[in-house]
């Protein structure tokens, strides 16, 4: 007789989250950026719109056959590393020049809601979920080297500490990277930093987070973490605090996770993506959402590479 | 769009090619606390990703299991024959609390041929956890037996040191007293399961008892099978560990006066804390039990456990109506 | 239980003692893990007659590697089995286990850094849950052994296990100074224990003193002394306890005393009842001395706060 037995609480589970086909970023901006005033953040728009036709989504959106691809588009607003002015104003500045430019703002992110997000502390959530890019002779046998608030993607250089009594003394080595080609770059990342027992978390990292908000990748005790949050008003509050992680500004956007992510950034965040990914590398994803999403695309009759880093492009606009 | 909880089995995603070995150690020891905890607290303390959930059940037996750890290697594989293989990959480790009472920490990975001949970035190894991919190709009889007797102290990859920290990271917990009622070794069952096709035999198993803490054990299994055979191999050595702690405590009580009536009074803890443990197969898949019926033909684990288990109790009874008659005596000579 | 052998100076007899106490608490019963901790020569192998192990272990998984991390787990070496000595080989009825957790060979001093400590946490924890009893062996002096363990043992992790410190030092003028010194001096065992988290008046009731080497002046070996000769030795003996006295190193808390024996003096080794040879060599006082202390080690009532 076939008999079953199951305790929920025994099993693994994961929240399956809505999914577009392609997350567009239409910029990343710093305090000072918005602040330059609405000539500026025109000019930037402008400067956007070529790369983010209509045309040019839907192809990279990769759909098979004649499905229409679903994408959806955000912004990135920067609240988190320097006071900025009020959401009152500084929104309907933003969305009037995007559509000036024929561009449309679905979702509107803060780059604070990467930190905590919905009670989530998301920052934290992915630094413990790093595993390191090993050494070569990494056996197992001590835990990865780690310097507290930083992270590479090879060797250090070795400090000449104390050693054993009696020990030859090293030479100096350069650092290297691990896999490399012959010849290394090195990179090390500065993850956090504190000052007064207070942590302020990195560009980087924060955008390395924000890269797994818009591939759905993140769970918090197997559920969603963020859920946008549709906002129906004409008016915004004063105060960024005031508003949810992420706003939902077209009420029929595609979903806000994609199975990829296209971000279209000003050349100077190329050292800062290059952080990202470096960063990406190092995330384990839970098992199951890896899976979980794989299979989803497969059903969708896209082929989807089970590394994170194969899901995100990126556009480096001209001056 | 729908959003919602769906649950979805282990190991679809990178469906291993034949010619895989998995590699693992699990140690298991007596929890560093002096009663068995209550779930709420296992969870605390095996609450070792944060975000990540720790499964429990109640049923047959209180088993909490943590979420999977994830650690980076590259590095030489222990091979019998010396053969130089290098590998790079993930290996998982976890930790479960059973019964509130008995730890253990595993370490383990899959070892299959990568297509290619160098290094990949790390994201590729990342995107599939617990393999190591090595590099060149391999006979994984070859990888099995170098694996099985490595010794402590070797380069090559040390699942043992990951089992290990993970073991000194659940018994070092700031939530535990650190007083435990008895004194107990831990124990260590190394493991091997190596794929084979549809045609070769299956199941195979050679268990070994290699001195007082190490075990070995190693399996054949067919492909799909070979992500289980993990909770197999912990459930293995729980029973032995099992085993092996009441005969040690036996032994112990029988060292001083081996007849006194209150000699037996040190064997309580282990009545207290142990007998009610052994539930063998608890949460195996059932595609995987024939193994420990096999394993149960040739060494005789509830056996051997069911005849201490009853001379534990005889001696207890008896003793206790030792002790009752000297009380007896004692007040009647009053 | 960890039990803690120091000495300010070498030669006095430490490893020796402690080796023999080990094997005593051993043949009472108990599960007992010798840790040889005398990082710049460790030499417990030696004493117990462990062969391949006389000067640390060549497996290259002793305490040396495990603490800096070399390996995952140090080994263990179990004496009842692996000592070359016929006396000592097997392990007697109603004994309890003997280990020895050895050096490695060619180890020396090393720098104690945060994460050594943290091993040092695990490997006590895990001795301490497997051992009835666990001697950790030091190197002599303010060593990098005694900052270790001194940092291990404040740890929140250590704080139901309870542990005990022996301080060794002959019976001269200058032991005496140099062991009152090692504990109750400037960067002694106290000012150095409180400075690392430990409570002042629990760190000094666990530290008790043993005399070793001492002349037993109404033994009958004595009696073929001329009288000036006794009465020098008498005087000398009442000025050495009058010093023990003013240096907090009197009666009080001292644990035990360990005659001196001329076959310890020559070979240091472990004083076996069964061997015998030895046993008609050595004095039956001393093995009297050790297996007294060896109770004493265990026995409340000799630890009672001061």
């Amino acid at each position: 007789m076939e008999s079953s037995f199951r305790e929920a609480t025994a099993e693994e589970r994961v929240a399956s989250v809505p999914l577009s086909h392609l997350s567009v970023e239409l910029g990343h901006l710093y305090a000072e950026d918005i602040s330059a005033g609405r000539d500026s953040l025109a000019a930037y728009f402008q400067r956007v719109a070529p790369w983010a036709a209509e045309a040019r989504l839907t192809a990279l959106a990769r759909v098979s056959g004649q499905r229409r691809p679903r994408v959806s588009t955000c912004f990135l607003v920067d609240d988190y590393f320097a006071r900025l002015g009020s959401p009152a104003t500084i929104i309907p500045d933003l969305l009037e020049t995007a559509a000036d430019s024929g561009l449309h703002i679905d979702y509107l992110a803060r780059e604070s809601g990467c930190v905590d997000a919905d009670q989530v502390p998301l920052a934290q959530l992915v630094e413990g979920h790093l595993v390191p890019d090993p050494a070569p002779n990494s056996t197992g046998l001590r835990p990865a080297v780690s310097e507290a608030g930083w992270l590479c993607n090879g060797q250090r250089s070795p400090v000449n500490g104390p050693s054993e009594a009696m020990r030859p003394v090293l030479p100096w080595a350069p650092a290297v990277e691990n896999g490399r080609r012959r010849h290394s770059i090195f990179l090390d990342i500065e993850l956090w930093d504190q000052t007064d027992g207070r942590r302020t978390w990195s560009c980087p990292f924060l955008a390395a987070v924000w890269q797994l908000l818009r591939l759905g990748l993140l769970r918090y005790q197997g559920r969603d973490v963020v859920v946008p949050k549709a906002w129906d008003h004409d008016t915004y509050p004063q105060e960024w605090d005031d508003l949810p992680a992420i706003l939902q500004l077209s009420p029929r956007a595609a979903p806000f996770s994609a199975y990829r992510t296209f971000s279209i950034l000003d050349g100077r965040f190329l050292p800062v993506e290059h952080a990202v990914r470096t960063i990406l590398a190092q995330v384990a994803v839970e098992p199951l959402v890896l899976e979980q999403i794989v299979e989803r695309s497969n059903g969708e009759g896209m082929r989807l590479a089970p590394e994170i880093s194969s899901r995100i492009a990126y556009l480096f606009l001209p001056e | 769009m729908t959003s919602g909880t769906s649950s979805v089995h282990r190991a679809t995603t990178h469906r291993p090619d034949p010619g895989l070995v998995a590699l693992g150690e699990v140690r298991t020891g007596l929890l560093q606390h002096s009663a068995a905890i209550p779930h709420q607290l296992a969870e605390r303390i095996l609450q070792l990703v944060p975000g990540e959930r720790v499964r429990l059940s109640q049923r047959p037996i209180a088993h909490a299991l943590s979420p999977e750890l994830m650690a980076g290697v590259d590095c030489r594989l222990a091979a019998a024959s010396g053969t130089h293989i290098d590998g790079t990959g993930t290996v998982l480790t976890r930790a479960s609390i059973t019964g509130g009472t008995v730890v253990q920490a595993s370490a383990r990975a899959v070892v299959g041929p990568a297509r290619a001949d160098h290094r990949l970035p790390w994201s590729h190894y990342m995107a599939r956890p617990g393999m190591i991919e090595t590099r060149g190709k391999i006979e994984v009889d070859d990888l099995a037996a170098g694996f099985i007797g490595q010794p402590t102290s070797s380069s090559a990859l040390d699942l043992s040191a990951l089992s290990r920290r993970m073991m000194d990271v659940i018994q070092g917990s700031s939530q535990l007293d650190h007083a435990p009622r008895m004194r107990t070794k831990r124990t260590r069952l190394r493991w091997t399961a190596r794929t084979v096709t549809a045609e070769q035999p299956h199941g195979l198993v050679e268990f070994a008892i290699e001195d007082d803490v190490l075990r070995t054990l190693q399996l054949r299994t067919k492909i799909d099978r070979i992500a289980m055979v993990a909770s197999l191999c912990e459930n293995l050595a729980l029973h032995d560990w099992l085993l092996s702690t009441l005969l040690e405590l036996i032994e112990r009580e029988q060292r001083g006066a081996p007849h006194a009536p209150q000699a037996v009074l040190r064997l309580r803890p282990a009545i207290d804390s142990l007998l009610h443990l052994w539930m063998p197969a608890a949460h195996i898949d059932e595609s995987l039990h024939p193994v420990w019926e096999a394993l149960e033909r040739r060494a005789g684990f509830t056996r051997q456990w069911e005849q201490l288990r009853d001379r534990i109790r005889d001696q207890v009874t008896l003793s206790a109506v030792t002790l009752m008659s000297v009380v007896t005596e004692g007040s009647a000579s009053e | 239980m960890i039990i803690l052998s120091t000495s300010d100076k070498g030669g006095t007899g430490r490893s020796v003692t402690s080796c023999n106490l080990a094997y005593r608490r051993a043949l009472q019963g108990s599960d007992v893990a010798y840790l040889d901790f005398d990082f710049g020569s460790p030499t417990a192998g030696a004493i117990l007659s462990v062969s391949g192990a006389e000067r640390g272990t060549t497996s290259g998984a002793g305490l040396h590697h495990y603490l800096q991390d070399r390996v995952a787990e140090p080994e263990q070496i179990d004496v009842w089995s692996a000592s070359e000595r016929e006396g000592l080989r097997g392990r007697p009825m109603g004994a309890g286990r003997l280990v020895l957790v050895p050096g490695d060979q060619g180890g020396g001093e090393f720098p104690v850094g945060t994460e050594m400590v943290d091993r040092c946490i695990q490997l006590f924890l895990s001795m301490e849950a497997e051992f009835e009893l666990v001697l950790v062996d030091l190197s002599a002096g303010r060593s990098q052994a005694a900052d270790l363990i001194l940092s291990a043992t404040a740890a929140r992790q250590l704080q139901a296990i309870t542990v005990r410190w022996l301080v060794f030092h002959r019976w001269t003028r200058q032991h005496i100074i140099a062991a009152s010194g090692l504990v109750f001096g400037e960067r002694g065992l106290i000012e150095a224990g409180t400075e690392r988290g430990h409570d002042r008046a629990d760190l000094e009731n666990s530290i008790r003193f043993v005399r070793t080497a001492v002349l037993d002046l109404s033994s009958p070996e004595m009696a073929g002394l001329r009288p000036p000769q006794a009465a020098w030795l008498q005087s000398c003996n009442r000025e050495l306890q009058e010093l023990a006295t003013k240096t907090k190193l009197g009666r009080t808390t001292m644990l035990g005393s360990i005659p001196l024996d001329p076959v310890l003096q020559w070979r240091e080794q472990l004083i076996s009842d069964n061997d015998v040879v030895f046993s008609q060599i050595a004095n039956p006082q001393t093995s009297q001395a050790y297996e007294d202390l060896a109770k004493r080690l265990v026995h409340d009532e000799a630890w009672m706060s001061l």
